[in-house]
């Protein structure tokens, strides 16, 4: 188990990390997602320990390890670059950390044997990094962090240099090794469909900040704020600016972009100015009478299985998720609803007024 | 696309022949003096002349081992050169390293200024240099003379800053220094950090990080300074002429130049012996060092 206490990190002046709470249980895949100078490398680098913890505690299985040096953490990285060594072969690749400890060659061969099985390296043992595909390089980073039998896994972006198909291959990889070896992992990524993915558990980054923790359904359906809300989730959350009155006592009347209105059952909303999330599957194309609004279509992405359409103004677009094919063409109007029950309300400032209700 | 017409494609040969026939007459230029050289050298009468050897012999090869001092003076070449490029290599190696990792404001001035010393043309510098080292080499003998009494001499010839190895080894590595510093800098700049912090989280002391990780990785870089060091030491004929005067200390430089100037005759034979004999080492070590230097100035190391 991994405890970040208020932990911190000052680059200078310039506070990159700003007090984040964080544990991550033993056997949990927990995925440290953000957008790009959020600070996700440098906080894994400093659980790690290539970087200094400025501020709070690091409780590594109930020991405070600020300051134990990073070899002695009994933690494990697999590098953006991978960093394998160009100049030894895969198996001296993976048995680095073992022969550093002058552990004996032939147990030496034995314990890369054993990963190289795992992770079906086995065949490619006396190549060197240089002759091997990307997915292959992977692989033997991989190894040369599991072979030192680590508490904790850090991943940082490990998939950024491979391309789509690849990426969709080792995502399932690597939660097969995370269930065989019910390894404790923490992985960073900017991308938030890794995450969604894998995770047992997101942590939403911004700023230096933590903006939410929870189950990467939980983040979908019950975002905090506005910044997960928008982050999670592809394509985005639509945003809409939004003015609220009262109805009645359990009413509250939305009048939004586009002419649209409607009206929730809501006793506890504010009147005044607020922001409406709506996901694109939660607009319907519908009859003219039970429309919310009319809009023109704009754009129409057909992926066959859905079909995306961008509706409204260059200046606030809706996206509008529609199963299967449509006959929409640029520049038709087309009447569309919400799920009043499926809208969320943020204030002004981005915090949650109210949550969704699906499961 | 289509195929070329006619005309372009007797064109485009016609162009090709003039490529190759141009390309042929600068290297025949270029390898002309080798070969004069070489055939000069197996010459029993040799001339100054580029002529065809009546005799076939290594007499002359023979001469420069047996009668003159050849093996002398290049064990002295090879001894002074390969001691200078071995500094360089561990200096710059080091020093590059620190000068690409650090953030320090002085970097760049002190990169551009030690540019400066190669830029100066060593000539300029020769007169206070000679001062300088003269006083530095009267210290150390009035420090030796009194404990090692007529053995100082003896000594000096290997730490003496005037006439002495250690002298011309300090200078020759310190005009390349700089050059070989900037390779290596540039040459770690392109070496991600992460496969030292990959051997940090294996446990790797710092020596195990620099003899394991650091010194292989750097092999490219360190070959290609190696070399230019190597090349431009082992090229240099005013440092040695200066800085060296006892006959046993003479360099391979040196020695033909005396050859040359000997009043009586000009032996032709010898010389070209000699000189190819000068050549020798320059071309094995841009032989060892070449399939370094695609590497380094190809873009750094694949991973
Ligand atoms: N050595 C440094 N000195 C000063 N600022 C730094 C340093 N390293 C990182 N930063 C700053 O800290 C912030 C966080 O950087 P970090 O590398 O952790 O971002 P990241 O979330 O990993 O981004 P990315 O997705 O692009 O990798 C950035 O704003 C960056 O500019
Ligand atoms: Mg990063």
């Amino acid at each position: 188990m991994i405890h970040l206490n208020n932990v911190r990190k000052f680059y200078g002046a310039l506070e990159v990390i700003k007090g984040i709470d964080v544990t991550v249980e033993d056997g949990e895949f927990a995925v440290f997602v953000g957008p790009s100078g959020c600070g996700k490398s440098t906080l894994l680098r400093m659980i790690a320990g290539l970087e200094g913890i400025d501020g709070g505690d690091l409780v590594l299985n109930g020991t405070r390890i600020n300051d134990v040096p990073p070899d002695k953490r009994g933690i494990s990285m697999v590098f953006q670059s991978y960093a394998l060594y160009p100049h030894m072969t895969v198996a001296e690749n993976i048995g680095f950390s073992l022969s550093l400890k002058k552990v004996a060659p032939a147990e030496i061969r034995r314990q890369v044997g054993e990963v190289a099985d795992i992770l079906q390296l086995g065949e490619l043992l006396d190549r060197r990094p240089g002759a091997l595909s990307g997915g292959q390089r992977q692989r033997v980073a991989i190894g040369r962090a599991i072979i030192k039998k680590p508490s904790l896994i850090l991943f940082d972006e490990p998939l950024s240099n491979l391309d789509s198909a690849l990426r969709v291959q080792m995502r399932a990889e690597l939660q097969r090794l995370h269930r065989e070896l019910s390894a404790t992992v923490v992985y960073v990524t900017h991308d938030q469909v890794e995450a969604m993915t894998m995770a047992d558990k997101i942590v939403v980054l911004n700023q230096g900040t933590v903006a939410q923790v929870g189950p990467p359904m939980e983040l979908y359906h019950r975002p905090d704020n506005e910044f997960v809300a928008t982050f999670i989730g592809s394509p985005k959350m639509n945003i809409l600016p939004v003015a609220m009155t009262r109805d009645g006592a359990d009413s509250i009347r939305l009048a939004g972009p586009l002419g649209m209105t409607f009206a929730l059952a809501d006793a506890s909303l504010p009147e005044g100015a607020a922001r409406m999330g709506v996901r694109p599957e939660h607009f319907k194309v519908v009859a003219a009478d039970a429309a919310h609004f009319v809009a023109e279509v704009a754009i129409v992405e057909r992926l066959g299985v859905e079909t995306y359409l961008t509706v409204g103004s260059i200046e606030q677009p809706i996206v509008v998720r529609v199963e299967g094919d449509v006959t929409f063409r640029p520049g038709d109007r087309v009447p569309f609803a919400a799920d009043t029950a499926a809208c969320h309300i943020f204030s002004t400032d981005g915090r949650i007024l109210r949550s969704a209700n699906v499961a | 696309m289509s195929a070329a017409p006619p005309g372009e494609s007797a064109n485009r040969l016609r162009g090709d022949l003039m490529a190759y026939a141009s390309l042929s007459l600068i290297s025949i230029f270029c390898a002309i003096p080798f070969f004069w050289l070489l055939v000069g050298s197996l010459d029993g009468n040799a001339q100054l002349f580029l002529r065809w050897p009546e005799t076939w012999t290594f007499a002359n090869y023979l001469r420069v081992f047996a009668k003159e001092d050849g093996a002398k003076w290049l064990f002295n070449s090879l001894f002074v050169v390969g001691s200078a490029t071995f500094l360089v290599m561990v200096l710059s190696g080091l020093g590059g390293y620190a000068l690409s990792r650090t953030r320090a404001w002085w970097k760049l001035p002190f990169l551009y200024a030690i540019l400066l010393i190669r830029v100066l043309p060593s000539t300029a510098l020769i007169v206070p240099l000679y001062k300088f080292l003269l006083t530095l080499n009267n210290a150390e003998g009035a420090l030796l003379r009194p404990i090692f009494g007529s053995t100082t001499r003896d000594i000096m010839r290997w730490t003496g800053f005037i006439d002495g190895y250690l002298g011309l080894i300090l200078v020759l590595a310190t005009m390349q220094l700089p050059l070989s510093l900037w390779i290596m800098k540039t040459f770690f700049d392109g070496l991600p950090r992460d496969y030292e912090e990959a051997a940090l989280m294996d446990g790797a002391t710092m020596l195990q990080r620099i003899r394991r990780v650091l010194i292989p990785l750097a092999l490219p870089g360190l070959a290609a300074s190696g070399l230019f060091a190597f090349m431009a030491a082992w090229g240099d004929f005013l440092l040695p002429l200066i800085l060296l005067s006892s006959p046993e200390l003479q360099t391979l430089p040196i020695g033909l130049f005396r050859a040359f100037l000997r009043i009586n005759e000009i032996d032709y034979g010898l010389l070209t012996a000699l000189a190819f004999i000068y050549l020798v080492p320059a071309v094995v070590a841009f032989g060892f060092a070449r399939r370094f230097l695609v590497q380094t100035f190809s873009g750094g190391v694949k991973g």
